[in-house]
């Protein structure tokens, strides 16, 4: 008798145990709305909300790719959060490299992040054709953005992203290096390539590379490349037909010419290049080691920490002459992290506050002086650091590009290309067979 | 009659206990594998929310992929090294420290100590022992240090390296409990008959560890096959495919290149290589073990 209630106690026990288990998530998913947990709301917080207010408060979540920016982020959010009480904001910083992939595992996976950052382009496409991003083209914020720059960020005529921070890719500079060697900026490829020639044979490191990391290689990939093939190739139809299978990299002269820079940033780059990563470049450049650094303004925080006297004075900042042509080699300036939300969310209400709030100049201040990088909201502040200042001319004078709005695939053409280029580093491999390795991929990949 | 009655009900127990563990294992291996084996007759990219079925096309386009016979070669490249390397040494160390050494508790805690760090830590820690510790310590001396894992020709000894730091701890512990599993009898009475040191180990030692060898040589071979997340931290695949291992190539299929379809009939062409790698050499392993 005693042995069968305690059998029977267990099966209880384990039926409970199971119940709770499966319970468990709608219990969650409900708790936000129970009465009980809106009394939990600090009472004292919620007598200043207007009445027009949600009681209850909610959380969103906020993944996005510039790790490197936690602290500006985490700044912009506190003030967010100080003005709607009743949003609690869960900011998920991800490495750039990794980001995509957790992303797409999330949303594949049914766990919603309620926003998030996207790159314009191909991406944005895909996640829009997979029905995961909100449509933003009639939200009121979107008003304080710059039309040129929505128009660049259409994904089939529609808004599916909200531009943020912005900034220039060039190509930083140690004035004191120059001047030594009497070096002017130069505006054309083979000017840059000269003075990168004239200060290795002074004994010094023309650029800072760190493309142990992905990326870094992958960005100047990315632009030295679409640059070359619409503006001195005119190829300007050569990433849509990428797109259906009818162009080939081996019909392009860009890709050639490509390759035959990269050797040359790996001819006058530093030791070891593949070893150091980006953090180890712009140690090399902060140490006053390199002469150029390729990069966005985000490396600014950095070097103003390591070496403040070279960051209020000694180093300067040129547009990348990608061609021979000075007139063709304008400022590379173009949209960063972009913001969407997920048209799953449960609190789209939310998430559109906080879109707007990042998307007022207050926040847009707090980001170019914490960040450090641009922004596209209009009376937003541009102070951003001494050696950026030197690119003023080139904004006045509206001599910008975006070479980025040339990129119309949704083939990740470029992850391969590094690594096919690093094999032409290592003489594994000449350029001809890389560019037909590439096409091969292309072809096999993307039927 | 009774007796058969009662047998059931005390044997009830058990299944009822087995009853979660059944269950777990159910949900979290067979029907993700059953999925997986689904998806791997689609072209799903990984984001879409419709599957088209394109039959056995992922598994011939794969064999017919000259990239997976070279991350294949080098995955088995990484693995065969690493799995000698680290059998040979903890082996070595395993009688060094089952001897009357002075100290070898602290010696077996020392050596054992890199295998309680995660892989990925223990990654980042080399990264910056190759790119930084190491070349300024030997520019001490006068000596000039690039980081292996920059050179397509050395990132994978680099890679062998850092896994050999990582990896002896374990297989050492059961060599030392194999070791010390052989009764002293034995090597005593080869001693009195004449036999040096390494006669002994060879014909006294050795065939009696058998069992603890083919245990060391599968796990180490089976988990370095599937290595990823050191690839991955350390030199994601690169420079220029030299340390592409198939983990990391399923990976990228899936994810960076939206294959999802095409990833899922990797792995499973991937698990059958693995299945049979492991009965292979089990068996091998197996005939050369005797009964004390």
């Amino acid at each position: 008798m005693n042995k069968k209630l305690s059998l029977g106690l267990i099966i209880a026990m384990l039926v409970v145990l199971l119940a709770a288990c499966g319970g468990n998530k709608k219990e969650n998913a409900a708790s936000p709305t129970t009465p009980a947990s809106a009394s939990d709301s600090p009472a004292t917080e919620s007598a200043s909300v207007p009445a027009s207010e949600p009681a209850e408060p909610i959380t969103i979540s906020f993944m996005h790719f510039k790790s490197d920016a936690t602290d500006g982020i985490a700044k912009i959010v506190e003030q967010f959060e100080a003005e709607n009480p009743n949003i609690k904001v869960d900011v998920q910083p991800v490495k750039f490299d990794d980001y995509d992939t957790l992303l797409k595992t999330k949303l594949a996976s049914g766990d919603i992040v309620d926003v998030f950052t996207l790159n314009s382009g191909g991406k944005t496409k895909l996640f829009k054709d997979g029905g995961y991003i909100e449509d933003l083209t009639d939200q009121e914020f979107m008003k304080t953005f710059d039309p040129g720059v929505l128009a660049d960020q259409t994904t089939d005529g529609r808004n599916y992203i909200m531009p943020l921070n912005a900034g220039p890719i060039a190509v930083f500079y140690n004035k004191k290096i120059f001047s030594d060697l009497n070096i002017d900026i130069p505006t054309t490829y083979d000017a840059l390539i000269a003075a990168a020639q004239k200060i290795k044979d002074a004994g010094k490191t023309p650029f800072a590379l760190g493309w142990k990391d992905g990326w870094p290689l992958g960005m100047w990939l990315s632009r030295d490349f679409p640059s070359n093939t619409v503006l001195v190739e005119k190829q300007t139809d050569f990433f849509d037909k990428l797109e259906k299978g009818q162009a080939k990299f081996a019909d392009n002269p860009a890709t050639k010419t490509v390759i035959a820079h990269a050797l040359d940033m790996f001819k006058y780059g530093n030791k070891d290049q593949l070893g150091v990563d980006y953090n180890g470049a712009v140690d090399l450049f902060a140490r006053e080691e390199a002469a150029m650094m390729y990069m966005g303004t985000w490396p600014l925080p950095d070097i103003e920490k390591k070496n403040p006297d070279l960051y209020a004075n000694g180093m300067g900042y040129f547009p990348y002459p990608f061609s021979n042509d000075p007139t063709l080699n304008k400022l590379e300036f173009n949209p960063d992290a972009s913001i969407a939300v997920n048209s799953k969310s449960e609190h789209k209400e939310a998430a559109f506050k906080f879109l707007a709030y990042l998307a007022s100049v207050p926040a847009a201040n707090t980001w170019v002086e914490n960040v450090k990088t641009l922004t596209y909201v209009k009376g937003a502040s541009t102070d951003i650091a001494p050696a950026v200042t030197a690119l003023k001319p080139y904004f006045d004078n509206g001599q910008l590009y975006n070479s980025q709005v040339y990129i119309t695939t949704t083939i990740d053409w470029n992850t391969q290309f590094s690594q096919y280029v690093q094999k032409v580093f290592f003489k594994k491999a000449t350029p001809d067979q890389i560019i037909k390795d590439l096409d091969d991929w292309v072809s096999k990949n993307h039927k | 009659m009774v007796n058969l009655r009662r047998t059931i009900r005390r044997e009830m127990w058990y299944i009822l206990f087995l009853v979660p563990g059944v269950l777990l294992f159910t949900f979290a291996v067979i029907v993700p594998f059953a999925t997986g084996i689904r998806y791997s007759f689609t072209n799903w990219d990984g984001i879409s929310r419709k599957l088209t079925y394109i039959g056995w096309d992922n598994y011939v386009n794969a064999l017919q992929d000259p990239d997976l016979w070279t991350v294949l070669g080098n995955t088995f490249k990484y693995a065969i090294m690493l799995t000698l390397l680290v059998n040979a040494i903890s082996l070595l160390f395993a009688l060094l420290l089952d001897s009357y050494l002075p100290l070898r508790n602290l010696f077996r805690t020392i050596f054992f100590l890199p295998s309680v760090i995660s892989v990925v830590l223990a990654g980042f820690i080399w990264s910056y022992n190759y790119s930084q510790g190491f070349p300024r310590l030997l520019s001490y001396l006068g000596l000039d240090m690039t980081s292996p894992l920059g050179n397509p020709d050395h990132a994978l000894i680099g890679l062998v390296i850092i896994a050999v730091w990582q990896g002896v701890g374990a297989p050492m512990i059961i060599y030392i409990a194999g070791l010390q599993g052989i009764p002293s009898e034995l090597t005593e009475s080869a001693r009195i008959d004449g036999a040096g040191p390494f006669r002994v180990f060879r014909s006294v030692t050795l065939p009696l560890l058998a069992p603890s060898v083919t245990i060391n040589m599968l796990l180490v071979l089976t988990g370095s096959l599937k290595v990823f997340d050191l690839v991955l931290v350390t030199t994601n695949g690169g420079p220029g495919f030299a340390t592409e291992v198939i983990a990391t190539f399923i990976y990228k299929n899936a994810f960076n290149s939206y294959k999802a379809g095409y990833g899922m009939a990797l792995s499973l062409i991937f698990f059958v290589i693995l299945v049979i790698v492991t009965v292979v050499q089990v068996s091998i392993f197996r005939k050369r073990e005797v009964e004390m």
